[in-house]
């Protein structure tokens, strides 16, 4: 019994903390969702259990399929982004650009919107679809003598997908980075003296390699823009009208707006359920063992 | 493991006194140099209007004095809190500082919350105020405002109307004299001048390029969107079924005005999606005919740089560049109206002194107190004696703006009333961007607040 003690307790004196941390603010959290989804509570604050009422009322709203399509092409659209345009980066500051310095010089470059609080970030953003004639594109229209457009207020979601997709594009290019610089330099040199143009090396040698990061940033990333919406809220407040309003930020808007907390948690809940769904699926698909496996360059 | 368990213990428990850090709730009583106990009553209120607040430590000064003359060994300190912030985050931050046993004794907000507040039980009724010799000549409509369930759960603070404020300069430009200006308002008072003839000038002045626009309204949804229901004969509230009533032809005329003035564009393009400091801009630079606004409208531009040349306007110059009448009757010969929004005292369920609270608010509603008031953020009096005090009767603003009380009406209390505001501002919105027409707006509306009022609705076909 004391070998066994002896045998976790430093596992045990490492994990602990961080155990209890996400027990509180994870799962906790989850586990109040799901019983407050059960509930009416409203402004008053009061437990009062209603059955599957939330869920009817989510089923009538007449709302919802808007934003359950609004949340579609938020999430396929800031995906495709996400991946693609991280892809690009990584191929084209580790590949193209041999220079480390240089790289990582355009790397940083990259990260800065990540470390920069979403309200600054937002704010450049807003100054860049400002619809008075001193936004930044409606000053290169000026020049042109064209009278100033409201960017946002006529293409929301366009500035939501483009806002979030370039900031998440920046993790995708530190994964891919990393992918290609484990690359054997060597397998390069063979296709180049092969004679092999630079788009067979980044789709027959590149691409190949990099498919589990690849497969793993489109999985996290799909999880994350289902639930964020703090550059939504700060950029046009879901609207005008519903235009821009993603199924994350409904929930917020009911629970901590219309203080429908109950209905807000069964939105939430919903969330959940569709995340874990689409992880599933999409672990099944990307066969999630043979990406905790071992590396096939090697 | 001793030395496992030590550690994982001490975990929790910092852990734990992290989160629960301050949930101990502050000391309300101290005692003071002489002896007496001080007793802390905390005062909250939003916005811009700090005296509000303010008055409540004006009125603790005399409450001590009557304290101390009663021989009491007790003296009442308030401390004031302000809250910058949207409406929302300031209900939600009450109702979570209540959960936490922290919310304020006394929390100043608009009537038509008391609804969520009374029935969250957030607040005590305070029906002996209404006898109280403080408040006896309270205009006696504006009880009506803090009455919910048959009981009385605020002490009223101040009210408003909300004028259509019209550009004298314009007008003259039109052609108009000063004669034929000023007695814009009365015509409008005897029902002369309709909400169409002030859709048709609005027309004319933008089509003669003398505005940009014609109308402006807030660009939020507020109680000012619901005032237009009223002119167009809806009731909005059964009070003795206590049911929001959706009055659909009435609705269908509020939504068609806003259609309507959309499509010609007298509305500046996405009005509903404009930041307030633009709002006023426009007005106070002549850039729109009329403005759907509130009184203390005359405060804000007194308090920002919205003037492009001037920056900041004092009410003088308000009331020479622009005047304010009720909103025009829907009919000719018919009623106009405008709409209060009594701001009231509340007090918290909780609080530990409900007899210094009510004391204390007894002596906020002296006359003096309420009149410095008034006549620092352009707000009306509750009393009648704070309305015969000559410092608020000669306020060149304020003056001209009291008869309106006559024609005035308020929201419901309704708990779910600030839903069905935000349904039907969500269709105004709709019908303005034109993305939706009246009828569609309509039947979208209906079904919106079927579901989210649920058996608090009643429809009138």
């Amino acid at each position: 019994m004391s070998t066994l003690l002896r045998k976790w307790q430093l596992p045990f004196l490492m994990l602990g903390p961080f155990i209890i941390l996400i027990s509180l603010f994870f799962f906790l959290p989850v586990v109040l969702i799901t019983v407050l989804a059960f509930t009416g509570m409203d402004s008053s604050m009061q437990w009062a259990f209603n059955g599957l009422s939330n869920f009817k009322h989510f089923i009538n709203d007449p709302n919802i399929w808007h934003i359950l399509r609004n949340t579609f092409t938020y999430v396929f659209f800031t995906l495709l982004i996400n991946v693609f345009f991280g892809l690009v980066l990584g191929i084209l500051t580790t590949y193209f650009i041999q220079k480390e310095s240089v790289g990582l010089l355009f790397r940083t470059l990259w990260m800065l919107p990540r470390i920069t609080p979403p309200v600054v970030y937002v704010l450049l953003w807003l100054w860049f679809f400002d619809p008075s004639q001193y936004g930044v594109l409606n000053s290169i229209r000026a020049l042109m003598h064209l009278s100033p457009v409201k960017w946002l207020a006529s293409n929301p979601m366009t500035a939501i997908i483009l806002a979030n997709g370039l900031i998440g594009a920046s993790y995708g290019m530190i994964i891919f980075s990393s992918a290609i610089k484990s690359i054997p330099g060597d397998l390069f040199q063979a296709a180049r003296v092969d004679g092999a143009s630079q788009w067979a090396i980044i789709k027959d040698i590149i691409i190949p390699a990099v498919r589990w990061p690849l497969m793993f940033v489109t999985l996290w990333q799909l999880l994350s823009l289902l639930t964020s919406y703090e550059y939504i809220l700060l950029l046009t407040k879901g609207g005008p009208l519903y235009s821009s309003e993603v199924l994350a930020l409904y929930s917020y808007h009911k629970a901590f707006q219309n203080f429908e907390y109950g209905y807000g948690s069964a939105l939430a809940l919903v969330l959940v359920v569709v995340a874990l769904i689409m992880s599933a699926i999409l672990l099944k698909i990307f066969g999630m063992n043979k990406l905790m496996g071992s590396s096939r360059i090697e | 493991m001793k030395k496992t368990t030590v550690c994982l213990f001490s975990t929790l428990i910092l852990g734990m006194s992290v989160l629960t850090g301050c949930s101990q709730n502050a000391i309300s009583g101290d005692s003071q140099k002489d002896g007496s106990n001080v007793i802390t009553i905390v005062a909250q209120t939003a916005g811009a209007e700090k005296t509000r607040v303010d008055n409540l430590v004006k009125a603790s000064e005399k409450l001590n004095e009557e304290l101390k003359a009663e021989g009491k060994n007790v003296q009442v300190k308030v401390e004031t809190k302000d809250f910058e912030g949207s409406w929302d985050d300031y209900a939600k931050q009450f109702m979570l500082a209540f959960k936490a046993k922290k919310e304020p004794d006394i929390y100043a907000t608009g009537h038509e919350n008391i609804g969520w507040l009374a029935d969250g039980h957030y607040i005590q009724p305070l029906d002996e105020m209404k006898n109280s010799k403080a408040y006896s000549d309270v205009f006696p409509t504006l009880w009506n405002s803090v009455t919910y369930k048959g009981k009385t759960w605020g002490v009223l603070q101040d009210t408003e109307v909300r004028p259509v404020f019209y550009n004298k300069d314009i007008l003259k430009k039109m052609g108009w004299t000063d004669q034929q200006i000023n007695d814009l308002p009365e015509k409008v008072k005897k029902g002369e001048f309709t909400l169409d003839d002030m859709t048709k000038l609005a027309e004319e002045a933008k089509a003669k390029g003398f505005v940009q626009y014609g109308i402006v309204h807030r660009p939020v949804d507020g109680p000012d969107f619901q005032a237009l229901a009223y002119d167009f004969g809806d009731k909005l509230y059964d009070s003795a079924e206590n049911k929001i009533v959706f009055d659909k032809k009435a609705v269908a005329k509020q939504l068609n005005y806003y259609y309507d003035i959309a499509q010609k564009k007298l509305i500046p393009d996405q009005l509903t999606s404009m930041e307030w400091k633009n709002v006023h801009k426009l007005v106070v630079n002549g850039k729109t005919l009329f403005y759907y606004g509130g009184i203390w409208n005359v405060f804000n531009w007194s308090q920002d740089n919205y003037h492009d040349q001037l920056g900041k306007v004092d009410a003088n110059w308000v009331n020479q560049h622009l005047g304010m009448m009720l909103i025009p009757a829907a009919d000719k010969g018919g009623k106009p109206v405008t709409l209060s929004h009594p701001f009231v005292y509340t007090v918290s369920s909780q609080t530990k002194h409900p007899d210094l609270v009510k004391r204390l608010l007894e002596l906020v509603a002296d006359p003096k107190l309420q009149v410095d008031h008034d006549v620092k953020t352009y707000h009306l009096p509750v009393t009648k004696s704070a309305a015969e005090d000559p410092e608020f009767k000669g306020n060149v603003t304020l003056g001209h703006a009291s008869y309106m009380l006559d024609y005035t009406t308020f929201l419901p209390n309704l708990e779910k009333f600030p839903k069905y505001s935000k349904d039907v501002f969500n269709a105004i919105q709709a019908v303005e961007l034109g993305k939706q027409n009246p009828d569609a707006a309509l039947k979208d509306l209906e079904v919106q607040l079927k579901n989210d009022l649920g058996d608090q609705l009643e429809i009138v076909e």
